[in-house]
C-alpha cells in the first residue's frame, strides 16, 4: 500500500513538473517572438538545404531577427501569398518565371534571378562501368554500351525525370546524333516521341513505362537513385547537380546547351516538350531560381536585408557549396528597390521581363475534354 | 431437472458464460478488421466505374497477377526447404537449436525496409550472391526473381513455425509403431507423419502466401520492376491520391479474399 502511494505521488510530481516546464517554454517562446522581428520566407523545397544554412548565418549576424522558413512547392509557395493571403517577407521560387506570371503586378513588381540548377549524370567512380572513360563528350556513347545500366526518375511523378528525358532529346540535337533518344529510351522503354512542326519534339510518358531493367531503371524520385548508384547497382543516374553535390556523388557536367541551366539557351530548351500520363504538357526551360519581397510583406526592409544576404558573397558561397550555382552578379528585373541596385546586374528594361503567355509555366494543363481517370 | 427444462437457453448461457465473454472480447478485433476493410469496400461502391476500369486495366491485372503468382512461387520454395527443416526442428534436440530457430524468426522482427536493404546488398550484381549469379547470366534485382526472393525472405517463418507446431502434434509413438511394423523411415514420414501434420502445413502455406502477397518494402527495394500490386497501389497513392489507388486495393483484396476462403474450405474439407 505504502509503495503504491509513493508511485502515485511520484507520478503527480512528474506531471506537475512537465506542465510547468511546458508552460515556461511556451511563455518564453511568446516573449521571444515579441522581441525578435520575424522574416517569413516561403520557398521551394529544393531550396531548403541552402536556405537553412543562409538562415542560421543570417540570424547569427542579426540576433534580433528571426527567420522563419516554410518549405513547399514553388507554385504552392506563390499561392500562399496570392491566394491564401499570407504575409511573407521573402518568396524564393525554383522557377523564376512564376514571380512575373503569377505575382505581377499586385503582389510583386520585381525579382532577382540568383542561382541555377541543372541536370547532371551522376555515377560512382569506383563501381560504375567505364567511369574512368566518361566525359561530357562521350557520355551518351557510354550509356549505349552493353551492360551499362542507367536510370532516371519517373517523369510522371518527378520533374527531374521529365527533365532527364528532355536532356536526352536535346543531346540528339546538340551532338547531331539522331539515334541517342532512340537507342537509350525508345528501345528500352514504352516512352514515345513525335516530331512536331518547326523542329520541336513531344515526348509522351505512358503509365507503364516498361523499362528493360537490364539497361534502364525508372524509380519514383530521383533522390532514391542515389543509394543505388552508391551501392553500384546502377551505373549512371540523371540527377540535379544539387543532389549530386549534396550526396558527394561524382557526375558528368553536361554541356550548358542541354543541361537546362542557362537562360541564354531558353529558346533551344523549349524545342522539347513532354506530356505526362495525366495530360500535362511540360516545356523544356532553364532551372533558374528567383527571389523577391512580396508587396504585402510586413517588414519589407528586413525581407530586402535577407535577399541582399542571399545574393551577396556569403549567400553565393552557400549556394555554390550545395551545387546550386549562384548567378554572379544576380540578375534583377522589374522595378528594383534602390538597396539592391548595387548588387545586381539590371536586365535591360523591357516592358515585360518574360514573354511567357501561360499563367502557370511549370505545368501548363492542356486539359482535354474527355475526363480521364487519373492513372487508370 | 424441471428448472433446466423450463429455461434451457438461460441455463445454457450460464454454463457457457466464458465463451460469451470471450466472444465479445474477440469480436472487438474482428470488428476492427471488418470495419477497416468494409469501409474501404463500401466507399468504392460509390465509384463503381473506377473499379470496373481497374478490373479491365491490363497494367493493374498484370500487377495483381505478378503478386499472386510470385507469392505462390515463394511459398513453394519455402515449402520445399521449410518442411524438412520444420520436421527436423520438431523431432531433434541439439545444442544451438534455439539459435537456428531464432535465425528463422528474424524476418518476423526486422523492419521490412531493412530486409530489403540487406537483400539488395547481397543480391545486387556486385553482391555476395548476386555477383556469381550474374556471371551465370542470372539477374535478381528488378526482375521476377527479385520479387520471389524478397517475398521468400519475409514469408518463410510463417511456414516453418506453423509446420513445426504441426509435426510436434504428431505423436512420435505413431511413427514408432509404423517403423516397428517394418515401414522405412521415409515411408513413415510419407504415410503417417506428413499426412497427420498436413493441415498445419497447409495452414502455414496459406499464411506464408498471404504474407508474401502483402510484402511491400522489401520488394520495393529489391525489385521495383516488374511492378507488382502493392507497388502499383503505392505509386498511384503518392501521385494521384486515394481515389486512384483504392480501386486497385479493393480488387486485390477481393481476389485474395476469394482465394483465401477457398483454401480454408479445402483445408476443412480434408479434415
Amino acid at each position: 500500500m505504502e509503495r503504491r502511494k509513493i508511485v502515485v505521488l511520484g507520478t503527480l510530481i512528474a506531471i506537475t513538473a512537465i506542465v510547468c516546464v511546458t508552460a515556461a517554454a511556451f511563455y518564453a517562446s511568446i516573449v521571444g517572438t515579441e522581441q525578435a522581428k520575424t522574416v517569413k520566407v516561403f520557398h521551394a523545397g529544393s531550396l531548403a538545404v541552402p536556405l537553412a544554412e543562409a538562415e542560421s548565418q543570417f540570424e547569427a549576424l542579426n540576433p534580433n531577427i528571426d527567420v522563419q522558413r516554410e518549405s513547399i512547392g514553388s507554385i504552392s509557395a506563390v499561392r500562399q501569398i496570392t491566394d491564401v493571403g499570407k504575409n511573407g517577407e521573402v518568396l524564393a521560387s525554383a522557377d523564376y518565371t512564376l514571380i512575373p506570371s503569377m505575382m505581377y503586378p499586385e503582389y510583386a513588381d520585381w525579382y532577382v534571378r540568383f542561382a541555377t540548377n541543372d541536370i547532371v549524370l551522376a555515377y560512382n567512380p569506383e563501381l560504375s562501368m567505364y567511369a574512368d572513360e566518361i566525359t561530357p563528350e562521350n557520355w551518351y556513347e557510354i550509356l549505349r554500351r552493353d551492360g551499362v545500366i542507367f536510370a532516371f526518375s519517373n517523369p510522371n511523378l518527378d520533374p527531374c525525370g521529365y527533365r532527364a528525358l528532355m536532356v536526352l532529346q536535346l543531346a540528339e540535337l546538340h551532338y547531331g546524333d539522331e539515334q541517342i533518344f532512340d537507342d537509350l529510351i525508345l528501345d528500352n522503354t514504352g516512352i514515345t516521341i513525335t516530331k512536331e512542326g518547326e523542329g520541336t519534339y513531344l515526348i509522351k510518358t505512358p503509365e507503364d513505362q516498361k523499362p528493360n531493367t537490364e539497361k534502364v531503371d525508372i524509380r519514383p524520385k530521383s533522390v532514391e537513385l542515389v543509394a543505388f548508384v552508391e551501392e553500384g547497382g546502377l551505373d549512371y543516374a540523371f540527377e540535379y547537380r544539387s543532389v549530386a553535390v549534396q550526396h558527394n556523388l561524382a557526375f558528368v557536367d553536361l554541356p550548358e546547351q542541354i543541361d537546362l541551366s542557362k537562360v541564354e539557351y531558353a529558346d533551344f530548351y523549349k524545342k522539347v516538350k513532354l506530356e505526362t500520363v495525366d495530360r500535362n504538357t511540360k516545356t523544356g526551360k532553364p532551372i533558374v531560381y528567383g527571389i523577391t519581397v512580396p508587396k504585402n510583406a510586413q517588414n519589407p526592409e528586413l525581407g530586402l536585408e535577407f535577399v541582399r544576404f542571399v545574393i551577396g558573397d556569403a549567400g553565393q558561397e552557400i549556394f555554390a557549396d550545395r551545387g546550386q550555382t549562384p548567378i554572379v552578379p544576380a540578375v534583377g528585373s522589374g522595378n528594383l528597390p534602390e538597396e539592391l541596385k548595387s548588387l545586381v546586374y539590371v536586365e535591360s528594361a523591357k516592358p515585360k521581363p518574360t514573354p511567357t503567355p501561360s499563367p502557370e509555366p511549370t505545368s501548363t494543363s492542356t486539359s482535354t475534354p474527355t475526363p480521364k481517370t487519373p492513372g487508370l | 431437472m424441471k428448472l433446466r427444462s423450463r429455461l434451457p437457453g438461460t441455463e445454457k448461457l450460464k454454463r457457457e458464460k466464458i465463451y460469451v465473454i470471450f466472444l465479445f472480447l474477440g469480436l472487438v478485433l474482428v470488428a476492427f478488421v471488418f470495419i477497416t476493410l468494409g469501409n474501404m469496400l463500401y466507399r468504392q461502391t460509390e465509384d463503381f466505374p473506377a473499379l470496373i476500369d481497374a478490373a479491365t486495366n491490363l497494367v493493374v491485372l498484370k500487377a495483381i497477377g505478378i503478386s499472386i503468382s510470385m507469392a505462390m512461387a515463394s511459398t513453394l520454395i519455402a515449402f520445399f526447404f521449410g518442411v524438412p527443416l520444420a520436421y527436423f526442428l520438431a523431432r531433434k534436440d541439439f545444442p544451438g537449436k534455439s539459435i537456428i530457430e531464432g535465425i528463422v524468426d528474424i524476418p518476423l522482427m526486422i523492419p521490412h525496409v531493412i530486409a530489403g536493404i540487406a537483400l539488395y546488398g547481397v543480391f545486387m550484381r556486385y553482391g555476395v550472391i548476386g555477383a556469381p549469379l550474374k556471371r551465370l547470366g542470372i539477374v535478381i534485382t528488378d526482375a521476377y526473381l527479385g520479387i520471389v526472393i524478397a517475398m521468400l525472405f519475409m514469408c518463410l517463418p510463417y511456414l516453418i513455425d506453423t509446420a513445426r507446431a504441426g509435426f510436434k502434434e504428431v505423436d512420435p509413438r505413431l511413427e514408432n509403431v509404423a517403423r516397428s511394423l517394418g515401414a522405412s523411415h521415409w515411408r513413415t514420414f510419407r504415410e503417417i507423419t506428413f499426412p497427420l501434420a498436413f493441415p498445419s502445413i497447409l495452414s502455414g502455406a496459406i499464411l506464408s502466401w498471404g504474407r508474401a502477397i502483402s510484402e511491400f518494402s522489401a520488394v520495393l527495394i529489391l525489385a521495383y520492376h516488374p511492378i507488382s500490386a502493392p507497388i502499383l497501389i503505392y505509386e498511384k497513392f503518392t501521385s494521384f491520391g486515394l481515389a486512384a489507388s483504392r480501386p486497385i486495393s479493393v480488387l486485390l483484396i477481393s481476389i485474395c479474399l476469394v482465394i483465401f476462403i477457398l483454401l480454408r474450405m479445402l483445408q476443412k474439407g480434408r479434415k
